[in-house]
């Protein structure tokens, strides 16, 4: 069984078992459902098999085709691919159930083949070594990501993933721009290549400041934001989860793996820059989710805020790295699980009631009571409280900060807590009160309630399993070696 | 000599300001129909100014995607836009709309004259030359199983991101599928001269694309010059009346349309049930395998391109009531 499980190239398996599915879910419109919820299982063992196989192998990679870099194109995956695999296999897991009772008939077969083909595109983000690959992925994942965003029809939806979809494509000239660069100058799109070869030069510099502000772009860092509070507001609940649990942390993850392997050594103050970035975006955003009306675009902003800490982990990591990467790591990690909690019991209040807004909740919590206790629980993770895996990346975040005696974001991680705690209150306050008017109230599946609770609790969870989840991180050291150890 | 390095140069310099000129009216037009042609023009330009780069390849796809399909799409867009407004009377906004946006704004112009500038001060910089990867290329072409360098990086050496463009194009599609409504009664009749110009270049696009897809082995062309080429007979098809009956609208449409990721992906499923690498082509059975699966993908993209330019999913009841 063994020598079976590590014969098996999982890498592999994982891009071509969804690109499968999401092709048999559009042939065979009417078992799309099945097809689906098959496939995305058979993704979830497959991540169990590769992450064995890099456990008991150490880092994985696959020359394609049998040419190695620069001719060919590598596959390659360490801890932190695997971590991002495995986030994105456990989220779409749980959203998958949770769609399989959301989406009917027609809708049903639209969603699955594109979300499968979705899944194909985030698998083979993570496991690509190769600067042009990761273009063909983000574009693919970005088509993806805006042809779901529109699945609800209608002005808004339409006009948000216009606008997603113009924000996601100047994303990606951009980014592509600096593989051109890149690739003229250093003659490889292998990151391991380029990173031993590239030395600073104006191309390099170009290459950086076009890459980071389309990945910007595309991860909605404050102040360029503004795509995502009416794309993921006004797209379906799970598409909703989708976009900002998984679809962000995609470009997210090439901006750190690049910063990581080839821009960080170069300094000069970007990552100082990302710090006030990340600075601005938790409390623009924390701010704009406290004033919402209504819960999806409260949740959204919660986003942009959230997305902000990740790039607090820049500035720190320069003395401090294996440490503040982690901490960057953990956040990903548990925001994917809350987010997605927090969206799909968004979804489950907008179905029940037919409507999101926050002051006519009217008591969901006798109603819907394993939708607001996942809305809490989830809640919890986001604010940063113990113990939830949000606690855990923000501890670390703080450790980081305060060996450098850095208060400035000692306090900005500190007050994002408060303000986040601030929008789940008046969410949690709202949902525990009578409201003025009272309507009429539609059932909600039990899979959708238990999805979202399973997804929230998986983020709390995370708050007992650091020590194990940050060794399976530091596979294959991709956060280099570094002084402190958390 | 020495006349016609001079020849070159105005050609070219001429080329240069004729792209920047069309550039800037495609954007300040304020009539869509206008920009739209314009559009077209500057491609064809694009595609010239390609040829003179010696990159016959991308000029081919410049011209038939760029120009070509692209145009044709775009124009689609702007009858469909047409007729939206007729219906709901936003003619009046649209026109409100012209006219904010052509008011110059200086804090825009100003930033990207810096971004130009300094992109323009970068690329000036760069070496004159770079040889890239092109002496790799040519040290494995002879096992590649095609003489054509770029095919050969197309299909074999990075045949994964031609994979994986290939479900680009099919996503773009399920897109469009996914937000198109019911399909619009269409049956105008077409004119004599249509119908007989249909009737004629259609065999012929029909030839060009298997000419093209041949060819490619060794010479400029290849699947997505020869997908284009079907894409084009497919729309001069549909708009010459023709459609799709409906019992082949559904599932014998759909298998089409994924032949080509489907022919990667069983091809990956092969190469390593055979012990190579994922996409590692046996070295003897490379041309072959490689013409099978440009072939696929021929057929695949040429009726997406022309499923695109429909717009709407092609009605089939027994699917959908």
């Amino acid at each position: 069984m063994g020598a079976l499980l590590s014969e098996i190239s999982w890498g592999v398996v994982l891009i071509l078992l969804p690109l499968a599915g999401g092709i048999a879910c559009f042939l065979f419109p009417r078992a799309a459902k099945v097809l689906g919820l098959v496939s995305v299982f058979a993704v979830l063992l497959s991540v169990s098999g590769l992450g064995w196989n890099i456990k008991v192998n150490g880092i994985y990679r696959h020359a394609i085709g049998g040419w190695n870099a620069p001719l060919g194109i590598d596959l390659y995956a360490d801890g932190l691919s695997l971590l991002m695999l495995a986030a994105t296999a456990l989220v779409g897991f749980g959203i998958s159930v949770y769609s399989a009772d959301y989406f009917e008939r027609e809708d049903a077969a639209r969603f699955w083949p594109i979300w499968l083909l979705l899944l194909a595109a985030l698998n083979a983000l993570f496991l690509s070594a190769d600067v042009f690959n990761l273009y063909v992925t983000l574009e693919l994942m970005g088509l993806a990501a805006v042809a779901l965003a529109a699945l609800a029809g209608g002005r808004d939806a339409l006009g948000g993933a216009m606008r997603y979809l113009l924000a996601s494509l100047l994303g990606s000239l951009a980014y592509l721009f600096g593989v051109a660069l890149l690739y003229h100058g250093f003659g490889s799109m292998d990151i391991a290549m380029l990173a031993v070869r590239v030395e600073a030069s104006p191309a390099v510099w170009a290459a950086l400041g076009l890459m980071s502000v389309g990945l910007l772009l595309k991860t909605a860092l404050f102040p360029l934001h503004f795509w995502l509070p009416p794309a993921h507001a006004s797209a379906p609940a799970p598409v909703s989860a989708l976009l900002s649990a998984l679809v962000v942390k995609g470009s997210f993850y090439i901006l750190l793996r690049l910063w990581l392997e080839i821009f960080g050594p170069l300094g000069g103050g970007v990552d100082t820059l990302f710090g006030l970035l990340g600075t601005g975006a938790i409390l623009w955003g924390s701010l704009q989710a406290l004033r919402q009306t209504r819960l999806k675009l409260l949740v959204a902003y919660s986003t942009v805020a959230q997305i902000g800490y990740f790039f607090i982990s820049f500035p720190l990591a320069a003395s401090a790295g294996v440490t503040a990467w982690s901490a960057a790591a953990y956040l990903v990690l548990s925001h994917a699980l809350a987010k997605a909690a927090m969206f799909l019991a968004t979804g489950n209040v907008l179905r029940f009631g037919g409507h999101d807004r926050i002051a006519d909740l009217d008591r969901v919590v006798q109603r819907l009571p394993l939708t607001a206790c996942a809305f809490a629980l989830a809640g919890v993770s986001i604010m940063g409280l113990p113990p939830s895996g949000g606690f855990v990346g923000k501890w670390l975040l703080l450790q980081a900060a305060l060996t450098q005696d850095r208060w400035d974001l000692v306090s900005v991680i500190i007050l994002g807590g408060v303000l986040a705690a601030g929008y789940v209150f008046k969410v949690i306050g709202h949902a525990f009160t009578l409201a003025d008017i009272s309507h009429e109230s539609r059932e909600v599946p039990a899979k959708m309630e238990w999805a979202a609770l399973l997804l929230a609790f998986g983020a709390i969870l995370l708050g007992f399993l650091a020590s194990p989840v940050l060794s399976l991180v530091g596979i294959g050291v991709p956060f280099g070696v570094s002084e402190v150890s958390p | 000599m020495e006349a016609l390095t001079l020849l070159h140069w105005t050609f070219d310099i001429l080329l240069g300001l004729g792209l920047l000129w069309l550039g800037w009216r495609v954007l300040t037009s304020p009539d869509l129909f206008n920009a739209i042609v314009l559009f077209v023009a500057f491609g064809l330009l694009m595609a010239l100014a390609w040829v003179r780069l010696d990159a016959p390849d991308i000029a081919l796809a410049e011209a038939a995607i760029g120009a070509g399909l692209t145009g044709a799409l775009l124009l689609a867009a702007f009858a469909k836009l047409r007729t939206v407004e007729k219906n709901h009377d936003i003619a009046g906004q649209l026109e409100k709309g012209k006219l904010e946006n052509r008011s110059f704004q200086w804090w825009p112009a100003t930033f990207l004259l810096v971004v130009a500038a300094g992109l323009g001060h970068t690329v000036l910089s760069l070496p004159h030359y770079a040889t890239g990867l092109s002496a790799e290329v040519s040290a494995n072409l002879k096992s590649s199983g095609v003489s054509n360098p770029v095919t050969a990086v197309l299909l074999n050496f990075r045949g994964y991101d031609t994979l994986l463009e290939m479900v680009v194009l099919l996503l773009a599609l399920l897109g469009v599928w996914s937000i198109s409504g019911s399909a619009l009664p269409r049956e105008a009749a077409p004119g004599p001269i249509l119908d007989t110009l249909s009737r004629l270049l259609t065999p012929v696009l029909i030839l060009v694309a298997a000419y093209l897809l041949w060819v490619g082995a060794h010479a400029p062309g290849g699947a997505f010059q020869a997908g284009a080429v079907l894409g084009a007979a497919g729309v001069l098809l549909l708009l010459s009346g023709w459609r799709l009956s409906s019992h082949l609208a559904g599932l014998p449409l759909r298998i089409i349309l994924v032949a080509g990721p489907v022919a990667f992906v069983a091809m990956a499923v092969f190469t390593m049930l055979t012990g190579g690498q994922f996409l590692e082509y046996p070295r003897a059975e490379a041309g072959t395998l490689i013409l099978f699966l440009e072939t696929a993908a021929t057929l695949s993209i040429g009726t997406t391109l022309a499923a695109l330019f429909l717009g709407e999913r092609p009605k089939n009841k027994r699917e959908y009531p």
